[in-house]
């Protein structure tokens, strides 16, 4: 599903931030992305998201070489993938509703059609009770629920989460990856970048880590 | 489910921009401003291309033979030949020669009320109403003339082509000055699009990552700026409105009767009229379509730069 081979990543003329990445990711899996701050864990993150194209190597996702896709070709790649942030980027002037719904209003689709799919899956988040509320008024789990939500409402073959628990308490973080797992059941490729050692001990998925830009275990 | 009960009940989805992150009321301002600027100056164009057009066609309708006094020549004889060929002239509707006094009457302007002009020969008018002006077969009118002696034919061209040249310069003064504001309102429209983009880039970038098409997103701005556009564009286009109404209401009223016919003859009436209103009008969807279209073709550039 996933393929990189001898990628390398700079921004403008500086330094290189990753470095001769060679790796493969099968569909349905798990795993955690990991290393200490600075290792290169966003920007990896960025060329899964096709963001961001390598300076060197190849990337190939879905069968396809990232590198040599258009504009549109992208777009349509990218909606294949699901992203949770840190800070959860959720719109404050939507509701959590409306926020979950976006990714299927912004394919045109109308409420009538995705109306009953957002409701349950914000019951099985368990925010069947918060849906009107707009995220000022969520607490830092709920928001990361609604977050994973939206991410996973346009049933994406991929979900990326970058320090999807850097915001909530120890015991919330195990629940939130708990929920990952239960999606990663389901069907869904999940790549979890994060530093919480704890975290990480607590689930035996396979890990990639990252030090100064560099692959140096994965398994 | 109480949302969901709420939204099948008939309430709006939020606009995914939402209105307050956009600069919406200086933007209506600065557009009413524009569209008033832009409308006061098209009127202005219509009004003087009217007036041109009313008085030249009136002076081309009339030409004028004018028969100077000459030694052994009889002047009333003079003018009845002058009028009889003038009538029969093709394209002449009628000729008339004006009376001593009529004439008298005309150079008091320049010599005052208090002259005795009965001790001298004055130059005598022949008023020759033309019935079609393209038809009129002045050059036979011209050599027929040359059997009258002392007389000329005067068909004011000369003041014809200055009036026209001097509504062209005005019109197309006007018009670059519209032009001008016109470009002004688009790099004021772009100015304020970049701002609301940059305002507005976190709304972007989530759009982007969820896989909204640069496209769509795009739409969603522009619908803005269109009801931006109207919302100026209304309220310059009425004020203007009201502007050219009101100023023709105060130069009917603050004006005597005399000096307001005798600025109705140079400028013409401050009357639009019904099509001048409709221009005005026009003015409005014109103003939002550039606002729509800018802001459109601004927030698309702004998108392919940043994705």
């Amino acid at each position: 599903m996933i393929e990189f081979t001898d990628v390398g990543l700079r921004y403008g003329q500086g330094p290189e931030i990753l470095k001769d990445l060679n790796f493969h990711i099968e569909p349905g899996s798990f795993h955690f992305l990991t290393g200490p701050s600075g290792s290169g864990k966003t920007s990896l993150l960025k060329l899964l998201l096709l963001s961001l194209k390598p300076t060197r190597g190849r990337v190939k996702m879905f069968g396809k070489d990232v590198t040599d896709l258009n504009q549109d070709s992208l777009l349509q790649m990218r909606r294949h993938i699901g992203i949770v942030f840190q800070e959860f980027r959720l719109l404050d002037h939507l509701t959590t509703f409306e926020n979950v719904a976006l990714p299927l209003r912004v394919l045109g689709q109308p409420e009538s059609a995705y109306r009953d799919n957002v409701v349950e899956l914000l019951e099985w988040v368990g925010l069947g009770e918060r849906m009107g509320a707009h995220p000022a008024l969520l607490s830092g789990g709920e928001k990361q629920r609604a977050a994973i939500a939206r991410a996973v409402i346009g049933r994406p073959d991929i979900l990326l989460a970058d320090e999807p628990t850097g915001n909530v308490d120890p015991e919330l973080s195990l629940r939130l990856v708990t929920l990952f797992a239960e999606l990663n059941r389901l069907g869904t490729t999940i790549i979890l970048a994060t530093h919480e050692l704890p975290l990480l001990d607590s689930f035996s998925f396979p890990r990639i880590l990252l030090r100064d830009g560099e692959l140096v275990f994965h398994a | 489910m109480p949302d969901a009960r709420i939204r099948s009940s008939g309430t709006r989805t939020a606009p995914i921009v939402p209105e307050r992150s956009v600069a919406g009321r200086t933007l209506v301002l600065l557009i009413a401003i524009m569209t008033f600027l832009s409308a006061v100056t098209l009127g202005g164009v219509v009004l003087v291309q009217k007036s041109a057009i009313a008085w030249s066609s009136d002076v081309g309708r009339e030409v004028t033979i004018q028969i100077r006094p000459m030694p052994g020549e009889v002047m009333d004889s003079n003018l009845r030949t002058a009028v009889a060929l003038a009538e029969a002239t093709p394209g002449v509707a009628t000729a008339r020669a004006l009376s001593l006094q009529e004439s008298q009457d005309l150079l008091k302007p320049w010599l005052g009320d208090g002259l005795d002009l009965s001790s001298i020969q004055i130059p005598r008018l022949v008023v020759v109403q033309l019935g079609d002006p393209t038809d009129a077969d002045i050059p036979k009118l011209v050599r027929d003339l040359q059997s009258v002696k002392g007389a000329t034919l005067d068909t004011h061209a000369a003041w014809r082509e200055q009036l026209n040249a001097m509504s062209g310069t005005i019109v197309f003064s006007g018009l670059l000055v519209l032009a001008l504001i016109v470009v002004a309102t688009v790099l004021a429209i772009v100015f304020a699009t970049r701002g609301t983009m940059a305002s507005n880039r976190e709304i972007v970038d989530v759009l982007h990552f969820i896989g909204a098409s640069n496209s769509f997103i795009a739409g969603e701005f522009q619908g803005r700026f269109l009801l931006i556009g109207f919302r100026g564009g209304i309220v310059g286009g009425l004020a203007a409105i009201i502007f050219f109404f009101l100023i023709g209401i105060t130069t009917g009223n603050m004006l005597s009767g005399g000096a307001s016919a005798q600025i109705g003859v140079l400028f013409g009436r401050f009357a639009l009229g019904f099509d001048g209103i409709l221009g005005l009008a026009a003015v409005i969807p014109v103003i939002a379509a550039v606002t729509a279209i800018t802001s459109r073709l601004t927030v698309r550039r702004f998108l392919s730069q940043t994705s």
